[in-house]
């Protein structure tokens, strides 16, 4: 045993430098990268680390992965008792478990790990190779067998050794599968001594070659799931990566331009595929994965390659593919953040003026008139003229409730009636409130996500101007985009307001009994979360209480809520063209709608409207499928009096 | 070499257009402006020439709505703005601008002027021949084409059943251009926030020294003379009746 000592310490040292070696770029780039302030709040990110680790919350998703992921994960930290005692009894002669129960309650543990971590090797292994399921398309096969190979040489390599012990004489009352071993070896008259050698130099082997490993393969994670997870965004989800002032121009042109955060979270992916899963732009045939987007930029890091970073290694299509409805972050199991990536990525093709002509139109638009459509800005309030009373100027009169319209909700011929059915319910319910008429620009909330941080900058300051010269006690938006370009992105250009979307106002007039409903008769609708009303804001239950309050039924879809799918529409896709799409993000949606059998199909969100009648239009079910505006949906009993 | 650019901010043909009272003029007081597409394409054009073969780039804009382009203008690349004082707020009249922009060429010593080659309210181009023939230089209207070739230049010209005429010029001269080699570029919000620091020059109108020659007397509206059918501006009652329309005289089976 004595002689097995120096050996084990010549590969073991060479294994660990193998490994430092092979992680050489890694740990160089994350050095060099730009600062990220990810240190404040240890404890609720702590909290967040024990939550995703310990719970599997974002794992157990999905069922068959979580408890198999569970499984391998928690049979790893009892097997790593092995591994210490198998290093730590030949690189350290006399070091032993046995004194706190490594022969017996240890024992026992490991035994029985071993076969539920066989059994997770298994339900792995049936899921890769017979479910197949489609997220993993892109992921990489070779690496996932390799690590089956290895984690299957460990653990039945660790079973010989302890069963051929057991023949040479050991004590097996506490390893009950071991047992079973030793009796196979015996009948099979396997030399005890040899065997146990053998058994334990495959099982070093197997555990260093691992370890070399490791650097090139996603299951890097191992390391840096933990930590990617606690440096994880703690800001308000809705407020986009601000542009560092260090920074020349406003994008990010090459991988090292990138904090050491966005960095990690590139070697920290696991491949599993969840945001490809959920990515409308994926669904749609467009040739963007987040998945992807991820590992080619993880593997451009390691190749340290001469392609450039925006139009090389992620083509321009795969970055004004995203609708920005951060469905991939919800999903990713270890906190990567796509979107912030995407985002510096559109900012520098932005900048460079690489835009596709309709976007050019829209923003060059946005830039002139305050709104994509070309529409002057004279015309914004125009709807208002319909109206059977005259609305407040918020600039000329202090008001309770500033009611920020936006693009859609006020020119859109589709929206304008939905609009107006808006003003009529604050107004039965006595709201105080008036609006910004021509001083009202685009919120710039899909501006930023274009990735058009000056233009942004403009609007905003346009709408902080114009908003900070009324009096009034709180902000109300129609559109969820506007809602969370104010509520969240705003604060960082010095306007702090309170800011609610316009279903939590009409909940709040419903609870206090300031609307006199006549209730529908209780048919069955279905609700469609918008991407920046719920996952980036929260508001899911006002819309779904003012259903029920109009006297409807609600039907959800199976996606719904934090996991609600785009409508295709989100962070400037608007205003792109659908060249490569195969189905639209919002006909996908609503052949899901029309698999429920309901007849309304219900929105919150101007934007909406438009693109779900076009879907129903385009998929010929308009008559079929009624696209009604939550606010479409209350009937009050008498008609409001001007 | 040295390009000065004609940019001229017409009404945004988007707005509700009104007479003034007097019936001469459009009213342009509750109206937006916006750059002339033509003069759009000379800027690019000149931008474009500066690139290929090097040179410096004067823009001058001329009515509301001036400095907002002229920064734009200098975020595209321009190296001089200057914002040209026009008589009265009405209309663009390349007649009377014609001085200034003359003017303006000898001070700043341009080898080439470059303007869009109409406007909405110069539908016949008469800027181009008006300023070529003030600085005795030679013109070619409606390029889509410049190169720079030493002390020449090479303009292309597109003639009628897509043939396309290259010329050769000398400078200095004064060129109409109907398309620049490549669309007009998109120039981000963050170039035009560094824009707005440029300072913008001032320069005075100054006489063409034209005789006083045809005057409007009457500008009227485009209005219906019983050919067409104003069809509304509610778009649910458009399309029906379009569709009805359609359906009547036998165009779709509604």
């Amino acid at each position: 045993m004595t002689s097995e000592t120096p050996v084990l310490w010549i590969v073991t040292l060479a294994a660990v430098a193998l490994t430092a070696w092979r992680s050489r770029r890694y740990i160089a780039a994350l050095a060099q990268a730009p600062g990220a302030s990810r240190f404040d709040q240890p404890w609720r990110r702590l909290e967040g680390v024990a939550i995703a680790i310990g719970l599997h919350r974002k794992m157990l998703r999905k069922p068959l992965s979580g408890i198999l992921h569970a499984l391998i994960f928690v049979s790893f930290f009892v097997l790593f008792t092995v591994t210490i005692e198998a290093f730590g009894s030949r690189l350290f002669p006399g070091f032993s478990l046995a004194p706190i129960g490594g022969d017996s309650w240890i024992a026992l543990l490991q035994d029985l790990f071993a076969v539920l971590m066989l059994a997770g090797l298994g339900l792995a292994v049936y899921q890769r190779y017979v479910l197949k399921p489609a997220r993993f398309r892109g992921s990489s096969g070779s690496d996932a067998a390799i690590i089956y190979v290895l984690i299957l040489l460990i653990v039945s390599s660790l079973l010989v050794e302890a069963g051929a012990r057991i023949v040479g004489g050991a004590d097996g009352s506490w390893r009950p599968v071991a047992s079973l071993i030793a009796d196979l070896l015996r009948a099979l008259s396997v030399p005890a001594r040899p065997t146990e050698r053998i058994a334990y130099w495959i099982h070093i082997g197997a555990i260093l070659a691992f370890l070399i490993y490791i650097p090139g393969s996603k299951h890097r994670h191992m390391f840096l799931a933990a930590p990617n997870i606690y440096f994880r965004n703690l800001e308000p989800v809705g407020t986009a990566p601000a542009v560092p002032p260090e920074r020349e121009t406003p994008g990010v042109a090459s991988l090292a331009q990138f904090d050491w955060k966005q960095q990690l979270d590139l070697l920290s992916c696991t491949e599993c595929g969840r945001c490809q899963a959920v990515c409308p732009a994926y669904a749609s045939g467009l040739p963007l994965s987040p998945k992807m987007l991820i590992t080619d930029m993880r593997d451009a890091l390691a190749n340290d390659a001469s392609t450039p970073l925006v139009g090389g290694v992620i083509a321009e299509e795969t970055l004004w593919a995203c609708t920005t409805c951060r469905a991939c972050i919800e999903a990713c199991p270890v906190e990567i953040e796509h979107l912030p990536k995407i985002i510096d990525m559109r900012r520098h093709l932005v900048d460079e003026g690489r835009v596709s002509p309709m976007l050019q139109d829209a923003l060059t638009n946005l830039t002139r008139l305050g709104n994509s459509m070309g529409k002057p800005s004279k015309m914004r309030a125009r709807w208002t003229k319909e109206l059977g009373f005259p609305v407040k100027d918020a600039r000329s009169e202090p008001v309770d409730v500033l009611w920020f319209v936006g693009d859609y909700a006020s020119y859109d011929p589709r929206v304008q009636d939905v609009t107006r059915k808006v003003a009529e319910l604050f107004t039965a319910a006595g709201v105080d409130f008036g609006i910004l008429f021509d001083a009202e620009r685009n919120s710039g909330n899909d501006v930023r996500r274009a990735g058009e941080e000056g233009l942004f900058e403009t609007l905003a300051q346009s709408n902080i101007d114009a908003i900070r010269a009324c009096t009034f006690n709180r902000i109300v938006t129609t559109d969820p985009h506007s809602l969370n370009a104010l509520k969240n992105d705003y604060r960082h250009f010095g306007g702090a307001f309170e800011v609610l979307h316009y279903t939590a106002l009409l909940a709040e007039l419903v609870a206090a009994g300031r609307l006199d409903i006549a209730p529908a008769d209780g048919a069955t609708v279905t609700y469609h979360d918008p991407c920046y009303l719920g996952r980036y804001n929260g508001g899911f239950d006002a819309p779904r209480d003012l259903i029920r309050a109009a006297g409807y039924t609600l039907h959800d879809m199976a996606r719904c809520r934090e996991n609600s799918f785009c409508c295709g529409a989100g962070g400037g896709r608007i205003w792109q063209s659908d060249d490569g799409v195969k189905e639209r993000p919002s006909e996908n949606r609503i052949r899901e709608a029309l698999g429920l059998g309901v007849g309304t199909f219900v929105v919150a969100c101007p934007k909406d409207k438009v693109m779900y009648t076009a879907a129903t239009d385009a998929l010929g079910v308009a008559s079929s499928l009624r696209i009604l505006d939550v606010a479409e949906l209350i009937n009050l009993r008498e008609a409001p009096s001007a | 070499m040295k390009i000065l650019v004609v940019l001229r901010m017409i009404p945004d043909s988007a707005g509700e257009l009104e007479l003034t009272s007097d019936g001469r003029g459009i009213d342009r007081e509750w109206l937006d402006f916006q750059l002339n597409d033509f003069d759009d394409h000379a800027l690019e054009e000149a931008i474009l020439l500066k690139e290929a073969a090097g040179a410096t780039v004067v823009a001058v804009a001329i009515g509301e709505g001036s400095n907002r382009v002229l920064q734009m203008a200098v975020a595209r690349g321009a190296d001089e703005a200057i914002a040209l004082e026009a008589e009265g707020d009405g209309m663009i009249d390349s007649r009377a601008i014609a001085g200034s922009i003359v003017a303006l060429a000898r001070s700043k010593a341009a080898d080439l002027v470059l303007c869009g080659v109409q406007s909405t309210e110069d539908l016949f181009g008469q800027l181009v021949p008006y300023a070529g023939a003030l600085l005795s230089w030679p013109h070619v209207s409606g390029s889509s084409r410049l190169g720079a070739d030493g002390s020449a230049l090479r303009v292309t010209q597109e003639r009628g059943g897509g043939i396309a005429a290259t010329y050769e010029i000398a400078l200095p001269a004064v060129i109409g251009v109907q398309t620049a080699s490549k669309a007009p570029r998109y120039v981000s919000g963050s170039k035009l926030r560094e824009a707005s620091k440029t300072a913008i020059g001032k320069a005075p109108s100054e006489p063409a020294g034209f005789e006083r020659s045809a005057e409007i007397v009457a500008l009227r509206l485009p209005g219906q003379r019983g050919t067409g059918e104003n069809l509304g501006d509610n778009p649910e009652n458009v399309a029906e009746r379009l569709a009805n329309i359609l359906a009547a005289k036998g165009f779709a089976g509604v």
